[in-house]
């Protein structure tokens, strides 16, 4: 079953019934995502706290695909939790610290900090009020791919490049820094 | 790089003749018996479990002082001369009831010396080796095919035969002392009846 | 198939969940029958019989039997293990795999999900198995599985750059990354007259992709030789270790589903997918489905063949053959089917 075909316009009724399941699904992992981020930061053990980034990363996927963004969300997922994620749980066990032990939890710098969050709510919700908000159905989410690849080909292809010498460097200094230490007696 | 190359093709060569390897393996006959279902024919000699023959037992106990380790307990009971015990399939005449021959397959230790004392070849290895038991008192196998009844039967017979045996031969002792006294007396008396 | 099933059942969520619950049907019934195959090619090989006994016709209720054993088992929890984080690893990793199933085009009929991403989609999803797999051996609370869980995130972290760069040869070829069209793009047997149109025979490169393809695969379903993280002869059962009863038939069942994945995946982007090797003869969505698994297993057969004939690897050897072999390597190729695709 190759998809509904491009032209087959969503109903009223359908569409209106897609959105309600999409909010349901918003809602859920936008808990899923804050709730996860909360209990990153205040978790008193790192590992506890690096699975919970999981569930918070994933959750920003999910939300990602519910805007129609579904390479971006795959990429979120393939970079975030296939790679980074990794590398730092594999960071927290192969240093020494003893990560069973409890962490420090306290809130330091309680004036700074209280103002700066409040700074950052007042901006937000500024923006939020402020923007004119039209909400959209989009037809199809066919050819995002295509339409990215073609952007980062012709219009993009310096930055796009760019990224690439820059990532390839980091490779190289990883090289360097683990050949170079072999070398030392 | 060529030697690298040459590694490469080494590495892939020998992978696929052990992957040649397996898939012939594959396709040949398994090895397995399937044992409940078949079993493999023990070959000749095979010591796995002791029987004995109680018909043609005699009861003269060699097996059981042939054994390194006790394992074999024999009583007999010599028969009363009333009954006869018939021959062994050797010929053997039999002289007595065996009313204990207990094997303890749980000390036997399959030596199979027990098996050439035998005058009779009653003893021998049967192939049979499924025995396992739960209690190690079920491993202890009995042979004598009598009764508790007719054991205690054959001993009262062997005791009152033998009392009646004590008996006359008490009686004949009796007689023979009496005799002898008699005689001692008789010959007094005789040679003062002779003398009369 | 989604029409059919809404035809036939009133109510249209209902419908809907009997369509997303198919690949989980299929994993179930895969997953009892490899089970079963691995015991028999394993005794095969090593010219015993197997599972002789379960069931009747060489023993081929083994596996069920072994499941009732499994859900019927007490479930042990280390009292030091990180309880919750224990209980999700196994859940997490098997929705891990039947998630990546969602874009598998099974026949003409039937894809769960016919996204635009599909294979992207499906090598970004797979990244979860191996957080879970860090996540039961951290949970578990024992060296032996803390070590097996290091060796798979390394090796799954290593061996993914081949992958995906195989991956992306083929899709240099095929031009898209929806699965479902590029299984379309294989229909036909016009190579040299009688070939079918699949990408192994379409470019020669792909052949050499196709090999990267099959080592990196064994790898990443830590499949022998690669199965370091589980290697029973050093780490008991590496991340599976503390693991007893349904919570371990959940891993069992997961590393199998990955198997099946895999070698979907790569019956769908080098030998045609759902398609017949005949040409139009014996096509149509149920033989597709039929040609499609056929095809999955014989791969599958090949991974355990491979297991029973090679012995595993040391860990240097591991990390020397993925940096230092493969990578060059799939990449070079990767420019050779470009440039080959370039010419022709």
């Amino acid at each position: 079953m190759p998809g509904k075909p491009a032209n087959d316009k969503p109903t009223y009724d359908e569409a209106n019934r897609l959105m309600e399941l999409s909010a349901i699904l918003f809602y859920a992992f936008t808990v899923l995502t804050v709730g996860s981020a909360a209990y990153m930061v205040f978790s008193k053990n790192i590992v506890h706290a690096a699975f919970a980034l999981i569930f918070s990363l994933s959750g920003v996927a999910a939300l990602y695909v519910l805007l129609y963004a579904d390479f971006v969300a795959a990429t979120q997922i393939l970079v975030y939790v296939g790679g980074i994620l990794i590398l730092i749980l594999f960071g927290i066990m192969l240093t020494t610290l003893d990560f069973t032990e409890n962490l420090k939890t306290v809130t330091v710098n309680m004036l700074p900090a209280s103002l700066l969050s409040g700074a950052v709510a007042v901006l937000l919700l500024y923006v939020f009020f402020a923007a004119e908000w039209t909400t959209i159905v989009p037809a199809d989410r066919d050819g995002t791919m295509y339409d990215l690849g073609m952007m980062l080909m012709n219009e993009y292809l310096l930055p796009f490049q760019i990224a690439g010498v820059l990532l390839l460097v980091a490779i190289i200094g990883a090289l360097l820094m683990s050949t170079r230490h072999k070398n030392e007696p | 790089m060529q030697k690298q190359l040459k590694e490469g093709y080494q590495t892939f060569k020998s992978i696929f003749i052990g992957m040649a390897i397996t898939l012939r393996h594959l396709f040949q006959p398994s090895v397995t018996i399937q044992y409940p279902d078949v079993r493999v024919e023990l070959p000749p000699g095979v010591r796995s479990k002791l029987y004995v023959n109680i018909d043609d037992c005699i009861g003269c106990l060699l097996c059981a002082r042939a054994c390194p380790v006790n394992c074999i307990d024999i009583e007999t009971v010599k028969a009363t001369s009333d009954v006869d015990l018939g021959k062994t399939s050797t010929g053997n005449p039999k002289r007595l009831w065996v009313t204990q021959f207990d094997i303890d397959m749980s000390k036997c230790m399959y030596c199979d010396l027990c098996v050439y004392p035998c005058p009779t070849n009653c003893i021998y290895m049967v192939p049979e080796y499924e025995y396992s038991e739960f209690d190690r008192k079920n491993l202890i196998f009995e042979f004598s095919n009598l009764s508790p009844e007719k054991v205690t039967e054959v001993k009262d017979k062997l005791e009152k035969e033998n009392e009646e045996k004590n008996r006359q031969k008490e009686l004949a002792q009796q007689k023979k002392d009496q005799e002898k006294k008699d005689q001692e007396t008789d010959t007094d008396t005789d040679a003062g009846k002779a003398g009369e | 198939m989604l029409e059919f099933l809404e035809n036939i059942i009133p109510s249209s969520p209902v419908a809907l969940v009997v369509f997303a619950l198919f690949p989980m049907v299929i994993i179930i019934v895969y997953a009892l029958f490899a089970i079963w195959l691995e015991r028999k090619v394993a005794g095969f090989i090593q010219d015993r019989l197997g599972p002789m006994r379960t069931g009747g016709f060489h023993g081929w209720a083994q596996t069920i039997a072994d499941m009732l054993k499994l859900i019927q088992k007490e479930d042990i929890i280390p009292k030091d293990a990180s309880s919750f984080l224990f209980k999700l690893a196994p859940f997490m990793i098997f929705t891990a795999s039947y998630a990546a199933f969602a874009v598998i085009p099974f026949s003409s009929g039937y894809i769960g999900s016919n996204i635009n991403i599909g294979v992207f989609y499906l090598l970004a999803i797979t990244s979860f198995l191996t957080i879970s797999i860090i996540m039961a051996s951290w949970a578990s609370n024992n060296k032996w599985s803390l070590v097996g869980g290091m060796r798979t995130a390394a090796q799954m972290v290593s061996y993914e750059v081949p992958t995906i760069v195989t991956v992306l040869s083929v899709l240099i070829v095929a031009g898209s990354m929806n699965l479902m069209t590029i299984t379309e793009m294989q229909t036909g047997n016009d190579i040299m007259g009688f070939l079918p149109n699949w990408f192994i025979f379409q470019n020669p490169f792909l052949i050499v992709a196709f090999a990267i393809f099959a080592i990196s695969m064994l790898a990443e379903s830590h499949r022998v030789p690669f199965d370091l993280p589980e290697s029973e002869s050093e780490l008991v059962a590496g991340y599976q270790t503390e693991y007893s009863g349904m919570r371990w038939g959940m891993f069992m069942l997961a590393e199998y589903a990955d198997m099946l994945l895999l070698s979907l995946l790569g019956a769908t982007l080098f030998f045609g997918g759902w398609n017949s090797p005949f040409g139009t003869f014996m096509s149509g969505p149920i033989w597709g489905f039929g040609w499609f698994m056929l095809k999955g297993m014989l791969l599958v057969f090949v991974m355990m063949w491979i297991r029973w004939t090679l012995p595993r690897y040391r860990v240097d050897q591991l990390m020397h053959i993925c940096w230092s072999i493969l990578i060059p390597l799939s990449f070079v190729n990767f420019v050779l089917v470009a440039l080959w695709e370039m010419i022709f």
